[in-house]
Formats: C-alpha cells, sequence, structure tokens
C-alpha cells in the first residue's frame, strides 16, 4: 500500500527549507559583499522565484534599489525569473543537499523559465550562501567547489545571516 | 557508479544516405502534408543547392509551394513573421528548413508562428511554453556542425529591444533531419572543418560534462570516432561523398547526445568570444577544446582519457598506459588541429585568429561566467581561472 507519510515529510521539509532558503538569500544580500556584487546587474523590481511544480512550496525575492533582496509574500504575477523543481522528490534531494544545485540541473530535477545568465548569477548566490551558512562537511555536498575562506569570516558572517532569517520568522514575513 | 539519473529523449527522425532528399516527398505524404514552404539563405541559393530539392519533389504528389530566401545569419522576430506571413499566403502545410544554424532556427520560430496563430513570439518564449504538437517540420542541414535538427532550442533576436529571445519545448524538435552528402559537397575546406570542429566539441563536452549519461555517451564517441576518420579525409578530398556523408552524420550524432547531456566551458568561452569578437562559434571550440580539456583533466581526467579509443583508434589506445591517456587524448586533439591548420589555416590560438585584442580577454571572462553552460562544467570555474584559460589559448 502506498505510504503516504514519507512525501508528506519530504513536503513539509521543501516548505520549511524554502522559507530557509528564500530568507537566508535576502539576509546574505544585505550581509555580503560578494552577494550583493552579484545583484548589481539586475534592475530594482527584477522578481526572482524559486518552486515546486505544479504549485508547491515556493519562495518570490525582489531586487532593491540598493541590490539588496527582498522577500515578497503571496506574489502571483509572473517572475522575471523562475527555476522550478519538476517534482517535490527532486526539490526534497537538492534542499537537504544530497544533491548539489549543478548536479541537479545536469540530472533534469529543474529548469529554468527566463534569462539562462541571470540564472546562473542566482546559482552562484546560492552557492555563496550555502558556503556562508552551512558547516563545511555539508556546504562540500551542495557546490562544486568549497572555496578557500577564512573560518573568522565565515562565522562573523554566518552569524548575522542566521540572526536576519530569525528575526524575519520571527516577525512572519 | 552509473548515473543517478537522466534522460533522453530524441523523437527526429533521421534520413541519412545517398539520394537521401528523394525520400522526403514520402515522407511528407506520410504525415498529410503536401504542400511545403521552404525556408533558406541567399548563400545556399547562391550555391545551387535548392537544385537538388525542387530536383527532388519532381513528379511527386508534394509540391513546394514557396521559397523564401532572406533568413539573414543572425535571425530576427520580423524575418521570422516575414516568413510566416508568406507560409499563410500559400497556404501551406509544412516546412522544410534548408540552410545551417539561423535558417533552423528561424524555422521552429516559423513553425510556432503557422501552428499556433498570431504574429506575437514573445508569449511563446522560455521554457515549456508550448503545449502541442506543430505543423511537420524537415531539416536538411547544409552543414555538419551545429546539430540544431536535433535540438529543442531557437533563439531568435527582438532587434527593437536588442535582446537574443530563447525557446525551449520539446515541441520545437524537427519532424526529420535530410542528411544527403550533396548538401555539404560544397562547403569551402575552411568552414568544413570549423564546423566539423563545433561537431567534435558538442561531442566532447557532451561525454565530459556533467550531463552525461550512457545513451548520450554511445552517440558522442560514435561522433568522435567519424570526425576522426573522415575529417582530413573530406579536407584532402573535398567531393569524397562518402566522407562527407559520414561527417553529416557525426554532426546529427553529437547533435542528439548534447541536447540530452548539455556542454560545458569550451561553450561558455565560445559564446562569449563570438559576441565580442564575431568569431564564428565552430572557430572558438577549435581554439580552446584543448586549453579547456587541460584545465578540466584534475576533475574528469578518467573521462577525457576515455576519448582516446574513439579520437586515436585501438591500436594506439591499446599501446598507451592508462596514466598517459588523457594527455595523450588532448595531444591527439592538438594534432588534429595542427593538420587543419596546415590544410586551411584555421587558427588555432586566439592570437592566429587577428581579430581578437588581448585587452578583450578580460570582457570575455566577464560574458562566459554568466553564460548558461558554465553550470554543466564539472570543474568551477571563477573570473580568474577564465582568464587563465584565455591567456592559454592566446598565443
Amino acid at each position: 500500500m502506498f505510504d503516504k507519510a514519507k512525501p508528506e515529510a519530504e513536503r513539509l521539509f521543501v516548505g520549511l527549507m524554502m522559507g530557509v532558503v528564500g530568507r537566508g538569500l535576502v539576509a546574505t544580500s544585505i550581509s555580503d559583499e560578494t552577494v550583493r556584487k552579484e545583484l548589481t546587474v539586475f534592475p530594482a523590481g527584477y522578481i526572482f522565484q524559486m518552486m515546486v511544480m505544479p504549485k508547491g512550496p515556493s519562495f518570490t525575492t525582489e531586487v532593491q534599489a540598493d541590490h539588496s533582496l527582498k522577500l515578497l509574500k503571496n506574489f502571483q504575477g509572473k517572475p522575471d525569473l523562475c527555476v522550478r523543481f519538476k517534482h517535490m522528490a527532486h526539490a526534497f534531494l537538492v534542499l537537504s543537499f544530497q544533491e548539489g544545485t549543478a548536479r541537479a540541473f545536469a540530472n533534469d530535477r529543474m529548469f529554468v523559465d527566463g534569462e539562462v545568465s541571470h540564472a546562473i548569477r542566482l546559482v552562484r548566490c546560492l552557492s555563496r550562501m550555502e558556503v556562508l551558512i552551512l558547516p563545511k562537511l555539508v556546504a562540500e555536498r551542495a557546490v562544486k567547489r568549497y572555496p578557500t575562506i577564512d573560518l573568522g569570516v565565515k562565522i562573523n558572517l554566518a552569524a548575522r545571516i542566521y540572526g536576519r532569517v530569525a528575526a524575519n520568522f520571527l516577525k512572519g514575513a | 557508479m552509473g548515473k543517478a539519473y537522466y534522460e533522453f529523449f530524441c523523437p527526429v527522425k533521421v534520413i541519412a544516405g545517398h539520394k537521401a532528399l528523394e525520400h522526403v516527398p514520402f515522407e511528407l505524404s506520410a504525415l498529410q502534408a503536401k504542400r511545403p514552404l521552404v525556408i533558406t539563405d541567399k548563400g545556399v541559393v547562391a550555391v545551387g543547392l535548392l537544385n537538388h530539392i525542387h530536383a527532388a519533389f519532381d513528379g511527386a504528389e508534394a509540391e513546394i509551394q514557396g521559397v523564401f530566401d532572406d533568413v539573414p545569419p543572425d535571425s530576427s522576430l520580423q524575418t521570422v513573421r516575414e516568413a510566416a506571413a508568406m507560409y499563410r499566403h500559400h497556404n501551406c502545410d509544412a516546412i522544410i528548413a534548408v540552410g545551417g544554424g539561423s535558417v533552423i532556427d528561424t524555422c521552429k520560430a516559423v513553425n510556432i508562428l503557422v501552428s499556433e496563430g498570431g504574429d506575437d513570439l514573445w508569449r511563446f518564449s522560455g521554457a515549456h511554453n508550448l503545449k502541442r504538437p506543430l505543423k511537420p517540420l524537415f531539416v536538411i542541414p547544409t552543414t555538419a556542425g551545429t546539430g540544431s535538427e536535433t535540438t529543442m532550442v531557437a533563439v531568435i533576436s527582438d532587434t527593437d529591444k536588442g535582446v537574443k529571445v530563447p525557446f525551449t519545448s520539446y515541441f520545437l524538435m524537427p519532424t526529420a533531419a535530410v542528411l544527403d552528402p550533396r548538401m555539404t559537397l560544397t562547403l569551402p575546406p575552411h568552414i568544413t572543418a570549423m564546423t566539423a570542429m563545433d561537431a567534435m566539441t558538442h561531442a566532447i563536452e557532451a561525454f565530459t560534462c556533467l550531463g552525461a549519461n550512457p545513451i548520450s555517451d554511445a552517440y558522442a564517441t560514435g561522433a568522435i570516432r567519424k570526425i576522426s576518420e573522415n575529417l582530413l579525409k573530406v579536407m584532402d578530398n573535398p567531393s569524397d561523398a562518402d566522407a562527407r556523408l559520414e561527417l553529416a552524420q557525426a554532426s546529427t550524432m553529437a547533435g542528439i547526445a548534447f541536447s540530452n547531456a548539455m556542454v560545458g566551458l569550451v561553450h561558455s568561452l565560445g559564446h562569449a568570444t563570438g559576441a565580442v569578437c564575431h568569431l564564428p562559434h565552430g572557430l572558438c571550440m577549435n581554439l580552446y577544446l584543448p586549453y579547456v580539456l587541460e584545465y578540466n583533466k584534475d576533475v574528469n581526467g578518467d573521462r577525457i582519457a576515455e576519448l582516446l579509443l574513439p579520437l586515436a583508434g585501438a591500436d594506439i589506445y591499446a599501446a598507451t598506459p592508462k596514466a598517459q591517456r588523457v594527455d595523450r587524448t588532448i595531444e591527439t586533439i592538438r594534432q588534429m588541429r595542427d593538420a587543419l591548420f596546415d590544410r586551411c589555416k584555421l587558427p588555432r590560438t586566439l592570437l592566429e585568429t587577428g581579430k581578437v585584442r588581448e585587452d578583450q580577454l578580460e570582457l570575455i571572462a566577464d560574458l562566459a561566467i554568466n553564460d548558461g553552460s558554465i553550470v554543466f562544467n564539472p570543474k568551477e570555474a571563477d573570473r580568474e581561472e577564465l582568464l587563465g584559460v584565455l591567456r592559454l589559448a592566446w598565443a
């Protein structure tokens, strides 16, 4: 008999992690110079979305005038760029860091709707965030190559990002 | 360990061989199509290649209703609309593309308009925004390189907005690819060489990058073997129809491989160089291929080493110790480039092109790092590392 517990657990996990990744990306765009530099090419108002097809968990961010990101709630329009996971199980693989982002693209787990060069930049932003907030052992599974980064810098930035994410969750944004 | 997951898809019927063109009328009638529109460019018309097409339709039930020959090298939405208008004016029911990448992309976009109606292509841009099959599209390539006859992608310029509009859909894949050696017999040597190296790069990157899978591997290695065995034959004897056909098949096989496994850093650098310096795509592939393999080899050397067999043959593969195969593979590619340089002066370095300035390398790196293909390269590459590869390829 079909066991509903596993998909339901995956859905809950993916929903939670979409919230964490979305808020993490916003916090990283405020705290980290590298990510903000990547975002300078995007015009204010540019909307990026990551979602699970067909209508699964998602997050949507908007580029601000100072090149940081803002999380949008209940966005219903067409984003400028959307990265779509084809199935909840695929999103689970990526968001539980069992499969890196580049590998997931290569394995057809997800696809880009929008300008591909913009997607490449946002993948780099996601990778940078993962390097900053995850322990090295976990981050190494999520990115192609773990970069050289001073541990003190990493801990400092991670603390600021986690602080902003926690505050954002508490505000219910 | 095998690949954890992959997809492979190629619904394109391949019609290949001598007198392949003469099969087109029957294949159209099998699809209930009798009124095809031919879409091509002035160059194809000038060298008389359409004569073969017209001759193939002589006495057939299907009848060519018109020829649209105004496709420019970089096709535009306006061109697509004009071709679609001709299709509608003649009440056509199928499209025959005769040409290279630009003609084929134009035909895919025309097929969207004539199948879906209207003149607004933008609403179908992006990924998977077509929801039903389009009209029959037969592609007759006149170069052996792009592989566009097997892909689900088209890129058309919006000249008003100054942007390129991408379209990706399974329904964009042509109905059939027709490979007839008569269509490539008149290709000049340097175009033969650069388009073959384009196909070679498609196959090598499909095999060595992150999207490789067992089925694309089979197509990729088959394509590499055919190019290795036949490219210099064609360069030495351009009227060798059998060898021309082998190259045409290799190009299509490489197209099937890379449309399922994607490509990597050679293409990232090549797309950027094409945009900055306006060099032909195949030439860029020839420039960067060995340097990128050198760059990648500490991550995927085992995969590169496997290519020695289709590139150099069983005797050399067997005589080369396993640890030396990766370098021997790259050396074999360098030797092939040298042989092409001797025969048609196909540049091997950026300096040899005479069209690239050293101060353009930074801009090339800036564009390459955001190219879509870079995500599939097995080894991460930052801007400084790209500049390192570019400096090696300089001279």
